[in-house]
């Protein structure tokens, strides 16, 4: 198992390397890249030769970006074109509320969607299937924005239940337990929304595949032995009908996180996907290449963690 | 098996024939393609998403010249009225806040959508078709690079990817759009059609073509191809409809298409900051965006049941 980490995470170097290659490459060639930032048509020649040298912007590509990689495995991202931080303390400031809503979507809709599968996979053909069936054909057609927006229009305009932007009410001092209680609230609506933009695909996957394995002939072994109908979904059915669907979480950690921008952006919500559109806006770009990069780092973690896991939950599958 | 066949074996074996001829078995063998419909038009919620969607085609393009609400940039303000109207017999979906025709405005929007999500569709899906086939056919090198430039795609989250590109690149026409997220969209196509090629390449009867005289690009695109069709329809009339949404985010967020062209999604970024007064500007093309893409994934989750050849005749 250790060796085949090791030996996952060997592999990883060279496709982490091409995705910054490209990456760096796409921001820095577009028009209106880094250069064309600083290109102020007011600016003087020598003044813009000066920034260019400051920022090392006149030398070849090729070592423009081996210094930004010699930098970026140091942990220095460069500086921010906005505020002049360096890009790891912008990015450390949005980070917290973006792991927030994003962790919390995540288990919410993981949760939901492997008891709702198993639900309707065991009901096969009923009405409850049928109900589970047509609202998850909902959620997979429902723009993420949209229905952001129309929960907002619901709680927030018309019912005043939920605060409908934010992280925690602005100007106002709350004891501990009322502070946790207000950003909850604010929590609920955005962490709602990514969630069910999820929850539909997974629970359509969970339920196949549990259709698929309650098929199988260890289901009828270990009803024969004598377990029960609850033992037998709960130690052997949903242990085994898990494993495609970790796969699916894994490659959707990508859409996940892009689920997240967009959300963050229709609630304000102070996040890194807020950042990224910010930063969008005022070609910030040595935020934005760190962030494309970081998060190609995220999504193949995220892949290696979905093989590492295939092993926790079926013993049958050993790496070698 | 021909039904009327079997009825004449029977009657022949045994003096008196066993299976009554009912018109069930006499009826006419039905070519491939006629069986694919039938199994399609039994399914009465894929049927009913391919009714809605050629309703929706005939609404966005030939409703502006049959209901006469043509001027989608036309500003009705010669009455103070006419600004945030609610739906009335004159504007069926209301207005904006300059008085522009938002049913006027549905139908264009809703023509620039189709056309994004449509055309895309096919630029993805005749890139992933060449890029599949040359890979799964060739293998080697040219296999290692596609393959590796598929990792590379996705590995990097999507819309971040798809927002600076269309920031930066796009002049946000819906040609641009069209090219941008065709860039994204060809890579399931490609893995579809580089598996049936791994598979079909060695077969029996690609080596007689072959024999004959075949040369490459014809063993490839009317021999091997046609075995992938299924598939490719079926992700084809999906991938419309996640591309219709992923217009829709660019628009949104104002890196997709902007005005003049009027689109669902940045009718919806328009109209969201009126979400408190006039909640219809929002509701309305976000209902259309929803109700589309719902109806291409019935129809493209009723055509894999009805290509499935796996699946028992009915």
């Amino acid at each position: 198992m250790g060796r085949y980490i090791i030996r996952r995470l060997l592999q990883a170097i060279p496709l982490l390397f091409l995705v910054s290659v490209a990456m760096f490459g796409l921001i820095h060639l577009l028009p209106g890249g880094p250069v064309g930032v600083f290109l102020n048509p007011r600016l003087s020649a020598a003044g813009r030769a000066a920034i260019e040298q400051r920022f090392g912007l006149d030398q070849p590509l090729p070592i423009q970006y081996l210094k930004w990689i010699w930098g970026a495995l140091q942990g220095d991202f460069g500086f921010s074109f906005v505020t002049n931080q360096p890009v790891l303390t912008v990015l450390g400031q949005r980070f917290p509320p973006t792991l927030e809503l994003f962790t919390t979507a995540l288990v919410l809709a993981l949760i939901l969607a492997i008891l709702l599968g198993t639900i309707s996979a065991i009901r096969q053909g009923t009405v409850t299937d049928y109900v589970v069936t047509t609202l998850s054909y909902f959620g997979i057609s429902m723009p993420i924005f949209f229905l952001g927006l129309l929960l907002q229009e619901l709680f927030g305009i018309v019912l005043h239940w939920l605060p409908v932007s934010g992280i925690a009410t602005a100007g106002v001092t709350f004891d501990p337990f009322n502070a946790l209680w207000d950003q909850f609230n604010h929590l609920l609506l955005p962490m709602l929304v990514l969630a069910t933009s999820f929850l539909a695909g997974w629970s359509r996957y969970m339920r196949s595949s549990m259709i698929e394995v309650r098929k199988q002939d260890y289901i009828r072994t270990a009803r024969a032995k004598g377990a029960s109908t609850r033992t037998v979904l709960w130690r052997h059915a949903i242990r085994n009908a898990l494993i495609p669907l970790i796969t699916v979480v894994a490659i959707d950690f990508g859409a996940v996180a892009g689920g997240a921008a967009i959300t963050e952006n229709v609630f304000a919500w102070p996040g890194m996907g807020q950042l990224f559109i910010s930063s969008l806006e005022s070609r910030d770009y040595p935020v934005l290449l760190s962030m494309l990069v970081l998060g190609a780092v995220f999504v193949v973690a995220a892949n290696l963690l979905a093989d590492i896991l295939y092993a926790v939950v079926d013993p049958r599958i050993r790496y070698s | 098996m021909d039904s009327s066949e079997q009825v004449n074996v029977t009657s022949v074996d045994e003096l008196e024939p066993v299976i009554e001829v009912t018109p069930a078995l006499v009826q006419k063998r039905r070519s491939q393609g006629r069986i694919i419909f039938d199994r399609f038009v039994r399914n009465r919620i894929a049927l009913g998403g391919a009714v809605f969607l050629i309703l929706l085609f005939l609404f966005c393009f030939l409703g502006p010249f049959i209901t006469g609400h043509n001027q989608p940039d036309v500003l009705h303000v010669t009455e103070a009225s006419q600004v945030f109207a609610p739906p009335s017999p004159q504007f069926p979906f209301g207005t904006d806040d300059v008085g522009r025709d938002q049913f006027a405005r549905a139908m264009a929007g809703g023509q620039v959508s189709l056309i994004v999500g449509l055309g895309s569709m096919l630029v993805s899906i005749i890139l992933g078709i060449g890029i599949g086939a040359f890979a799964g056919y060739f293998g080697g090198i040219i296999d290692n690079i596609l393959m590796r430039l598929t990792d590379v795609v996705l590995a990097v989250p999507l819309y971040l990817l798809l927002f600076v590109l269309s920031a930066t690149l796009s002049d946000h026409t819906p040609k641009s759009v069209i090219l941008l997220i065709s860039i994204f969209g060809w890579t399931t196509a490609a893995r579809l059609v580089r598996s049936e090629f791994i598979a079909q390449r060695e077969r029996e009867y690609v080596l007689a073509a072959r024999t004959i005289g075949a040369r490459d690009l014809r063993l490839m695109f009317r021999h091997i191809l046609p075995n992938a069709a299924g598939p490719i329809i079926v992700n084809a009339t999906l991938l419309i409809g996640s591309n219709i949404i992923l217009e829709s985010v660019l628009s949104f967020f104002g890196f997709g298409i902007q005005p003049p062209y009027a689109s669902w999604g940045n009718m919806i970024n328009y109209g969201q900051g009126f979400l408190d007064s006039d909640a219809l500007l929002v509701i309305i093309p976000g209902l259309l965006i929803f109700l589309t893409v719902l109806s291409f994934n019935l129809v493209g989750d009723g055509l894999r049941d009805a290509l499935d050849p796996y699946m028992t005749e009915r």
